[in-house]
């Protein structure tokens, strides 16, 4: 990132990430909430945080590939890919023992089709992705009602249990967008793709005079959010004990926040993933924090909205002054 | 239209009874504001059923269900200037703001179409309004837990969505209740959206700074999600008010089997857009209808839960179906 970081101390190489101040954001609101407690209910709060984080981090993940593409890329059908991947692969298991796997695979090929379908959109029709992914999304939450009418199906027990368990203390959601965060951590720093994908959003026409293959990049990526936006709508489905019609609304603009919080750039380019993980701890702990204190529902959603602003002109100079 | 209604039934008073119009020539449709929930899947469910039967009987000639695809009032008041210009004789609406259609509704009401409104009400005054008490569900809950628990103790309350005009009625009788029953104490709010998930990860982020809670009360959508993030946290079960859906029925009825766990569920019944439809009827029909209809809200209790869960399809939520005779019975209770 820096060429100067060797001869700074290593305070000030730590600053200089752009991820520290979702971390540090995150430490500071779980720090402020046991303060109200002098203490009590760490582990449990932590434990918490670490669950519901899971899903934010993993949608956030897929929205930060997007949105390294470049100026204008982003995934609006996020809530409705997981409602419709949730939904269908709920209704196929049918709460029948020993078809977690069978589910696991509908929701994925779910989310495939759904980011083939979004990237033929982009690119057959040429229509800015925010348009074709919103209209999109619209087709998607149809097919989900309509394959459902909104009935809430019960995941198979196996899978509920496995969703809402743990192992060595952790949450087993959060070992699996751990796992994935590792696995797009190694993709974009250190193979050929991810270089393509920060090349790309860069500066897509001198990434594509370079040899890169931009649209295959653009529609590997658009595939890789849907299908993350499919795994996040199942793994929520079984832990909260169905899929419902709304249950994606909150990650819209979740999913697009916990990108910006972590550090990466808006314009594309440069992406974050320990970052993101952080922003998702953040986001819940910012809210159980506010809660804890009584703060009304109006107080609330100004403190969010102002802490936000201000990591990210933290995040931001420090990239800034580089 | 409406001038001609009304003379129609100043003469049938006078004549000393009440002659009901023939409406099998009437076209009624119904204005929906969304549809991204069970609730409101079962409430087109219920409009649906009622409204094919009646035109089947040849009660009406079409009752048609419209849905906007965004929960926006501008979108519905364009759905309703559409239903002007196709010549519906009534109109049936859940509204996405009760003041910011009541222009889309006058101009319905100046081409002589007949407005009910229900669930979500319009202040409009030439609409009737098929209205819940929402503050009485609120205040009903805290009366419950006072029976079950004359000691009181802490309470934890969910919202509904933060701005919404139900959530904000239902959560001043809430604490109307409390402020009746001083016993208890309401220790700490979180918005759970009436959705379970939602809820689930706000209460599972409040617990650790709270107190032993006794009550959990509730806005409908959130007990479930509520009970798992109790769980989840290993406390004791603290007795929620539930909110009729399928899963949380199927819960209390686990945990009674297994502990003898007893509470309490209200909530509105979907069908409600079926009484609306029955109401709209009866005023084409000729019936003299007050402006204000109050509808009751469905509560189960631990002596009617295992008949509501057999009638209330898997992840569904509890229904009656409200026919004629019930529209004419509220209607004459209102008088």
């Amino acid at each position: 990132m820096s060429t100067q970081s060797a001869s700074r101390t290593p305070l000030a190489v730590l600053i200089s990430r752009p991820w520290i101040w979702s971390w540090a954001a995150a430490a500071l609101a779980f720090a402020a909430t046991l303060g109200l407690t002098s203490g009590r209910g760490a582990g449990e709060l932590a434990y918490a945080a670490l669950s519901f984080g899971a899903f934010a981090a993993i949608v956030g993940m897929g929205q930060m590939l997007v949105i390294t593409l470049g100026p204008g890329n982003i995934d609006l059908s996020v809530p409705a890919t997981m409602t419709l991947a949730a939904t269908l692969a709920l209704r196929t298991m049918g709460t029948e023992p020993g078809t977690a796997l069978y589910g696991l695979v509908i929701a994925l090929a779910v989310g495939f089709c759904v980011g083939i379908a979004n990237f033929a959109l982009i690119f057959l029709l040429r229509l800015p992705p925010i348009i074709a992914t919103l209209a999109a999304s619209l087709i998607y939450q149809s097919i989900a009602i309509w394959s459902n009418r909104g009935l809430r199906i019960k995941p198979p027990e196996g899978l509920a249990e496995f969703a809402t368990g743990r192992f060595l203390g952790v949450p087993n959601v959060a070992w699996v967008a751990l796992v994935l965060a590792i696995l797009v951590w190694v993709l974009l720093e250190r193979l050929t793709w991810g270089r393509w994908l920060l090349a790309t959003g860069q500066n897509q026409r001198a990434a594509r005079l370079a040899g890169v293959p931009v649209e295959a990049v653009r529609a590997v990526t658009y595939v890789s959010v849907a299908i993350f936006a499919a795994l996040a709508g199942y793994l929520l489905a079984s832990f909260s004990g169905g899929a419902a019609l709304n249950m994606g609304t909150e990650y819209l603009l979740m999913s697009i926040a916990v990108v910006v919080i972590g550090g990466c750039s808006v314009a594309g380019g440069d992406s974050n993933v320990p970052g993101v993980w952080g922003a998702a701890l953040f986001m819940f702990l910012v809210v159980s924090m506010l809660n804890s204190y009584g703060t009304g529902a109006g107080v609330r959603n100004v403190l969010t909205g102002t802490i936000i602003i201000c990591i990210v002109i933290a995040a931001s100079t420090r990239r800034a002054r580089q | 239209m409406t001038k001609y209604l009304l003379g129609v039934a100043a003469i049938a008073l006078m004549a000393g009874s009440v002659q009901a119009e023939d409406t099998s020539g009437k076209r009624i449709a119904l204005s929906n504001n969304y549809a991204g929930n069970s609730w409101r899947q079962a409430m087109l469910q219920s409009f649906e059923e009622v409204a094919t039967k009646a035109v089947a009987d040849g009660v009406v000639a079409a009752a048609d269900a419209y849905t906007t695809s965004e929960n926006q009032a501008t979108e519905q008041a364009a759905q309703i200037q559409n239903m002007i210009l196709q010549g519906y004789d009534a109109i049936v609406m859940n509204s996405a703001s009760p003041t910011a259609l009541n222009g889309a509704v006058q101009e319905a009401c100046a081409a002589g179409i007949t407005v009910v409104s229900f669930d979500g009400v319009v202040t409009e005054p030439c609409a009737w309004r098929i209205a819940v008490d929402f503050q009485q569900m609120g205040r009903e809950q805290v009366d419950y837990l006072a029976t079950r628990i004359p000691d009181g103790g802490n309470l934890l309350e969910i919202r509904g969505l933060a701005g919404v005009f139900v959530d904000d009625e239902i959560s001043a009788g809430i604490h109307d209740g409390v402020a009746k029953h001083s016993q208890f104490e309401i220790v700490g709010s979180v918005h759970g959206d009436w959705a379970q998930d939602v809820a689930q990860k706000a209460v599972a982020g409040i617990l650790p700074s709270l107190p032993e809670i006794v009550g959990v009360v509730t806005q409908g959508g959130d007990g479930y999600g509520a009970a798992q993030a109790f769980k989840a946290a290993g406390r004791d079960m603290p007795l929620i008010v539930l909110g009729n859906r399928q899963d949380e029925l199927q819960w209390w009825s686990d945990v009674h089997a297994e502990s003898g766990y007893e509470t309490m569920s209200l909530s509105i019944a979907p069908g409600v857009a079926s009484l609306a439809f029955w109401v709209a009827q009866q005023i084409l029909a000729g019936e003299e209808v007050p402006k204000d209809l109050t509808v009751p809200f469905l509560t189960i209790t631990q002596d009617t839960l295992a008949e509501s869960l057999e009638t209330t399809p898997a992840g569904s939520v509890a229904n009656i179906a409200y026919g004629m005779e019930d529209a004419k019975e509220v209607i004459a209770s209102a008088k």
